[in-house]
């Protein structure tokens, strides 16, 4: 299996390498919203600056760590057949898409992780104080981000064998994500109700929650409560993910055959 | 001049009849574009939530602002979008060589040759968002206000495609950046909030370089009654002279293509 996912990683690399520069204008796009919404709040309480930079900066950070794009593959490779070669193959195909994941958010890592230090030297905003626990705490944060976009956005893209419109499935699960995940403001700074749906709801752990451990905005229960919720809803997409692919092979034999 | 309205019209009829045969999609379309309008609603709601202006700008005035941004995108999604990333592939594909020998002018050709209407729901969207504004703000603009509106507007429309049209004339040089177009939304989406809220260079880029500011701030000042002749003038000016510069450049570019087979 070790073996498999070197090589798997390595093809992959390959692969991205051949995009470079796709990669890089599909980075900037996704930096422009974040920058923008980090303005307005700046204007609206000039006070708390620094600590809106630090947290729509974090906030590119972790988006980028913990985005998911397999729906888009997945639908297209449905729509146009060729997923068919993946399933043919001994090895199931969400090992594609997770080394495609692996490597993305590797590289990206390592150019981002620099970068965040360089401009700490120059703006005092960015620097931040943490132990080495909490700091733990904040990448298995990230990590259980990703894995919760990853499966949702997988489990979308396996509706295609059903319906055609998934990504607009997505786009609007993308839309929700965008308020209760902590993406257009800060969880604190939104009314009432929708603080209370994002604690139950998965979108929170996706982005905000990550954040809000290493600005220390949650105290030791929320962060357990976070972590727990944040499992439950880990099992829950990994049992919808086993159920769907085994109706969609079913469904999909059916109409190949 | 005739001659091109003419023709003009013949493009808008061959894709009508083209769109009509993808009818059921209209559905799916209205029900996006609405869901779009009511995020961006909900968002300017959000940060009101925390405030009571933005930039200088009150609840009302951000929500015509939203309108004309909506209107705008609307106009460009209608007739630019369909056609901007097009020239990439002509250019790839050296097929710009046939539009070139036609007896129409090119820059006019690869710009409105493919309409989608369905996005003309979103230019109606944004002057509902527009009316709602101004119902919020209880201000009727008077008949100049309207007529300023719509000369701000145009000129906004023009600036828009000639900055549009100068990034993908680009595209005879680096034709292997995939989505160039991708850039220009990024760009286009600061233009949806006041100017007066961003600071110091970015505001200055915001204004002089890529004037986001004349192209929905003018527009939405002149519904709310605060314009200016000056200002209004200006707007047109620039509008000229960036589709002079967007000419010029297209014929540069022109002398520089050697179709993709030589």
């Amino acid at each position: 299996m070790i073996r498999k996912y070197i090589a798997l990683l390595r093809m992959k690399y390959i692969e991205m390498l051949a995009y470079r520069l796709a990669t890089l204008v599909w980075m900037t796009g996704a930096i422009t919203q974040p920058l923008i919404t980090m303005v307005v709040w700046m204007n609206i309480d000039p006070a708390q600056s620094d600590a809106f930079i630090f947290y729509f900066m974090a906030v590119i950070f972790v988006e980028r760590m913990t985005s998911a794009w397999d729906v888009w593959e997945l639908d297209r490779e449905i729509r146009e057949g060729t997923f068919s070669n993946y399933i043919l193959r001994p090895l199931h195909p969400i090992h594609w898409a997770i080394a495609e994941n692996v490597v993305y958010k590797a590289l990206f890592a390592a150019i981002l992780a620099p970068i965040w230090a360089i401009a700490a030297l120059f703006v005092p905003a960015l620097r931040f104080d943490v132990t080495g626990g909490q700091a733990l705490l904040f990448l298995a944060a990230v990590l259980f981000g990703a894995v919760l976009r990853f499966l949702l956005s997988y489990i979308c893209g396996l509706l295609g064998f059903w319906i055609t419109k998934v990504t607009a499935v997505y786009g609007v699960l993308e839309v929700i994500s965008l308020f209760l995940s902590g993406r257009i403001a800060p969880l604190s700074l939104l009314p009432p109700v929708l603080q209370q749906w994002s604690v139950f709801l998965p979108f929170r752990y996706m982005i905000g929650f990550p954040i809000d451990i290493i600005t220390k905005a949650t105290n030791g229960h929320d962060m357990l409560q976070g972590f727990a919720i944040a499992s439950i809803w880990m099992v829950v997409f990994i049992i919808g993910l086993q159920w769907i692919w085994r109706a969609g092979l079913t469904k999909n034999q059916a109409v190949g055959g | 001049m005739r001659r091109y309205i003419r023709i003009f019209r013949e493009f808008f009829r061959a894709c009508f009849v083209e769109e009509l045969e993808y009818r059921s999609e209209f559905l799916g379309n209205l029900v996006s574009s609405f869901f779009g309008i009511g995020i961006a609603i909900l968002t300017v709601n959000i940060f009101f939530y925390q405030t009571d202006q933005l930039g200088g700008w009150a609840y009302a005035d951000v929500l015509v602002l939203l309108g004309v941004f909506n209107t705008l995108r609307g106009l460009i999604d209608f007739a630019l979008r369909p056609n901007m990333p097009r020239l990439l592939e002509h250019v790839r594909r050296g097929t710009l060589d046939y539009i070139l020998t036609k007896p129409v002018d090119s820059m006019f050709y690869v710009s409105f040759r493919h309409l989608v209407f369905w996005r003309l729901i979103d230019v109606l969207l944004g002057l509902g968002v527009i009316g709602y504004g101004l119902m919020v703000k209880r201000y009727i603009p008077s008949l100049f206000d309207v007529l300023i509106f719509l000369i701000t507007i145009a000129a906004s429309f023009v600036l828009i495609y000639s900055l549009w049209m100068m990034l993908m004339t680009t595209s005879f040089w680096v034709i292997r950046i995939d989505d160039l177009s991708f850039i220009f939304d990024s760009f286009f989406e600061t233009a949806r909030f006041p100017i007066g809220m961003y600071r110091g260079w970015v505001r200055v880029v915001l204004t002089y370089v890529l004037p986001a500011a004349v192209i929905t701030n003018m527009p939405a000042l002149s519904l709310l009654g605060k314009w200016d002749t000056a200002t209004a003038l200006i707007a047109v000016l620039l509008a000229l002279v960036f589709l002079w510069l967007a000419r010029r450049f297209w014929r540069f570019a022109l002398r520089f293509y050697t179709s993709a087979s030589s």
